[in-house]
């Protein structure tokens, strides 16, 4: 396991490294002073002279590099041109508001979906799983944002049920504090906490929905593949044949090992839902980073950009470290097939 | 099992109906007002800008002037100054300041003292006086620039506490008008003081002090600006105690918020799409604003020197069919450079009808025949003018009809409003939006000679007697000499066609029913001052 581990670990960190000196030489590819693309300090402010020296301006380029990565783990990731404000503390409001609603799509994606895709392998062939199976093949092949467009249309204009734009009635005046606005409305200094916390949550139904029905489809049938495979194997017909009936084969063997072979696509999904909420927040103004790096490419602020790209990149790469430790941890059969090793 | 069925409709129907607002709304969303503007402002601060969107969001709401103009009487009313008197021939206004006017108290600002003759000096020194400590902060000031407020005034002295005198160089009658916009704001002295004292005087147009009915509070680029009601409001103020813009530059998405009711207003909806709106919620209100877009003739250039075929040209254009296809209906066929709205207005000129016949008759009399000219249609939507590309083509087979063969032309904006003042045109589409009630703002800066150097004439129309005019007309302060004056201007105008006025488009606003109090002057910014909004009426619904 602990060989295993570390080269995990020294996969992520070569890939972190990668990741940080391609960013470092975005600053180079954007148009504009290196600078002012790292600090957000332009040229003919008094500042920049300072920040030249600071990030070693005047030195080679490898000097140049160590002082960013300084500055990139010091949380000092320069101002953003557009307004002037810290890029990571912003940042970090967008992070969490777009996890929140990635984290519920995935919850919602995985009740629905895993359940769905053992009721279809159970019915496998039948009128029923039939019936499944195509509505999940429409599901995961309509695109995003057209599924946005029809249940808008449907739910809050037709049916007037929920709201559209943003994380809540601004009237309620809930700042954001940590961006999550399920957090932030319990953080507020609020009277109308409960009546916050409705809207809060209204606002956020129609963008968790569509966001999950694209990994809630492919879940189910992923599931109802690996578990239609279990239910082919010799030791399923080993526990029928000593007797177990239908429900207990299912929950007992089919479903646990199903789920393994499942769970190894959970990277996959997650990449889904991260590309995915690109677009759901930009329909929905969600203030995520999707949304954040859409407005920043448009107003040309690069250190936001560079910001957005990294912390997109990061995340990925991190949940992929923590989805593989986990399968070496749980999953010997993957640390073997890998390494040979216990 | 049934029962069990039963509870779960029984738990869907009431998360349902959770999400629907049959219950009285809640105190903060009865006590406020979401207004879903089109933009970011560009600063806090109106004397630094011309952008619409930014007076919109900041000038009525934050500030107050020393007069303000009333739309509907046409006559110019109190506001910080009680009263004022002209002095020594118009070249010297006196006004008299009204007390007891409080400003903004905010988490960054606690006012010691109440409004005095130091804030207007202050406020005026600002944009006028180079030498002053804030000039430099924030950089120009074009409104007063381009109205040549700034060279006007001479100074503004401070007679007492509460009077002040603004001297000027020469008498001119559209002064008070320049002073009632929504450009020539008070701030507060005492602000600019302590922000001095502390070092960061670029604050002053970011977290701004007024005296207005709404006091700053919060503001996040793209996302919202929050104000809230100014308690110690000097007159009657508003009936809501918040006030959010909601930023939503996308049209489509501000008619879905308000249809979804997450806007209770929002500006500038999709005209096409009003139709479709449901008439009993939502309210679509419209206002003739102090616009106008026209085709000018370049009178510099062969054959538009001669009037004849101005006229002739004018004729031939069907502006009836441009209005309906062009603005959907959605504008007022102009019959003079001034909007019907303005005093000085005069429509017993000649009217130029549609009338090809006319139109060949008076080609044929000028001596011209197979005319070739070029017009040229500006490449960005105004308000005056929603696709002037689209009204070139149309007016283009209006011209074929009279044998006239005319070629579209078109640049990017900025390079066509260079080759525009260099003359490089025959024709061209453009307009003109107004900023202040003064007659005179259609006249001087469009047509006076002044303006052919400048190049803000079109038409590069010279025309001593016009010029005489214009300039006899804000000389004096009689308002029946100067409508008499304007009037003149006007028929002068239509005899010469040095430009063919086609339209003043109206500008819409669409509301929730229950929202009542918002002004869309036509001059100026909207305005929250006198805003309320009628809970009960929902409640009945």
């Amino acid at each position: 396991m602990t060989r295993y581990l570390l080269g995990r670990l020294s996969v992520f960190i070569i890939a972190v490294f990668l990741l940080t000196v391609f960013s470092f030489s975005l600053n180079y590819l954007f148009p504009g002073d290196p600078i002012t693309n790292m600090s957000g300090i332009r040229s003919f402010q008094s500042s920049y002279p300072l920040m030249v020296e600071l990030r070693g301006g005047d030195q080679n380029l490898a000097i140049q590099y160590l002082s960013y990565l300084q500055h990139l783990f010091a949380g000092d990731w320069g101002l953003s041109l557009s307004n002037g404000t810290p890029v990571f503390a912003d940042g970090i409001q967008h992070f969490m508001a777009s996890i929140e609603l990635i984290l519920l799509a995935l919850l919602v994606a995985v009740f629905f979906g895993l359940p769905l895709g053992v009721f279809a392998a159970s019915r496998f062939r039948q009128r029923s799983d039939q019936t499944v199976i195509s509505l999940a093949m429409v599901g995961y092949s309509i695109p995003v944002f057209w599924l946005a467009q029809l249940m808008i249309l449907l739910f809050a204009i037709k049916l007037g049920w929920f709201p559209i734009t943003g994380q809540i009635n601004p009237l309620y005046g809930v700042e954001p504090q940590t961006g999550s606005i399920l957090i932030d409305v319990f953080l507020s200094d609020s009277e109308y906490k409960a009546a916050a916390l409705q809207d809060a949550l209204n606002h956020i139904v129609l963008p968790v929905i569509i966001l999950a029905i694209m990994p809630m489809m492919l879940l189910l049938r992923l599931m109802r593949n690996a578990t239609q495979e279990m239910l082919q194997k010799p030791f399923v017909k080993a526990a029928r044949a000593r007797g177990l009936n239908e429900f207990r084969v299912l929950v007992k063997h089919a479903i646990p090992n199903a789920v393994q072979s499942v769970l190894q696509q959970t990277t996959l999904i997650f990449s889904l839902l991260l590309t995915n909420s690109i677009v759901v927040e930009s329909i929905f103004n969600w203030p995520g980073m999707g949304n954040w790096l859409i407005r920043s490419i448009f107003e040309r602020d690069y250190p936001t950009i560079q910001a957005a790209v990294l912390m997109f990149a990061f995340v990925i790469l991190f949940f992929n470290l923590l989805v593989e430790l986990y399968h070496g941890w749980r999953f010997p059969i993957v640390r073997h097939e890998q390494y040979a090793t216990r | 099992m049934i029962k069990a069925y039963a509870n779960v409709a029984v738990i869907a129907a009431a998360f349902l109906s959770g999400c629907q607002s049959d219950e009285p709304e809640p105190a903060p969303l009865a006590n406020g007002i979401i207004y879903c503007s089109e933009g970011n402002p560009a600063s806090f601060n109106p004397q630094l800008v011309t952008s619409g969107t930014t007076v919109d969001a900041t000038a009525a709401q934050l500030y107050d002037r020393l007069i303000d103009y009333d739309a509907e009487q046409q006559k110019f009313v109190p506001a910080l100054a009680k009263r004022w008197e002209t002095l020594d021939n118009g070249t010297r206004y006196r006004f008299h300041l009204r007390e007891g006017v409080k400003f903004h108290t905010t988490s960054y600002f606690q006012p010691s003292r109440e409004l005095t003759a130091e804030d207007v000096r202050f406020s005026f020194n600002r944009w006028l006086d180079e030498t002053s400590l804030y000039h430099q902060v924030g950089g120009s000031y074009p409104f007063f620039r381009a109205t040549g407020l700034d060279q006007l005034i001479n100074k503004v002295v401070k007679i007492d506490k509460m009077t002040v005198d603004i001297v000027l160089n020469n008498a001119d009658s559209s002064f008070l008008a320049n002073l009632a916009t929504d450009f020539a704001v008070i701030l507060s002295a005492e602000y600019a003081q302590q922000l001095l004292i502390e070092e960061r005087p670029g604050q002053i147009d970011a977290l701004p002090i007024g005296t207005g009915p709404y006091r700053f509070e919060s503001y996040r680029k793209d996302v919202l600006i929050r104000y809230s009601r100014h308690p110690g409001y000097w007159r009657e103020g508003p009936g809501i105690e918040h006030l959010v813009y909601s930023i939503t530059p996308n049209a489509n998405k501000r008619m879905l918020k308000l249809v979804t009711g997450e806007c209770d207003i929002i500006p500038y909806p999709l005209v096409s799409e009003l139709q479709a709106l449901n008439r009993d919620q939502l309210i679509v209100t419209d206002e003739v604003s102090p616009n106008v877009s026209f085709w000018a003739f370049n009178t510099e250039k062969e054959p538009f020197d001669d009037p004849l075929v101005r006229q002739a040209l004018s004729h031939a254009i069907n502006r009836e069919a441009i209005i309906q296809t062009i603005y959907d209906g959605n504008a007022e066929l102009a019959q003079s450079i001034l909007p019907p709205t303005s005093w000085a207005y005069d429509d017993r000129g000649i009217q130029y009808q549609y009338d090809p016949e006319k139109a060949k008759r008076l080609l044929k009399e000028a001596g011209h025949s197979n005319l070739n000219i070029n017009i040229w249609a500006m490449p960005v939507q105004r308000v005056y003018n929603p696709n002037a590309r689209r009204m070139a083509e149309l007016m283009q087979s209006d011209l074929a009809q009279i044998g006239v063969s005319a070629s579209i032309v078109s640049y990017e904006w900025n390079t066509f409003r260079r080759r525009l003042s260099r003359g490089e045109h025959d024709t061209v589409l453009i307009g003109w939006y107004a900023d202040n009630a003064d007659p005179d703002n259609f006249f001087r800066p469009l047509l006076s000679c002044a303006a052919v150097a400048t190049g803000g004439n079109r038409a590069n129309w010279c025309h001593p007697g016009f010029d005489q005019l214009l300039y006899s007309a804000i000389a004096t302060t009689v308002p029946e000499e100067r409508k008499a004056l304007y009037q003149s201007a006007q028929h002068l105008l239509n005899q010469q066609q040095p430009l063919l006025p086609i339209a003043h488009s109206k500008r819409f606003q669409a509301q929730q029913k229950n929202i009542s109090g918002v002004e869309l002057p036509p001059y100026g910014g909207i305005n929250f001052r006198l805003a309320t909004k009628d809970t009960a009426e929902e409640e009945s619904q």
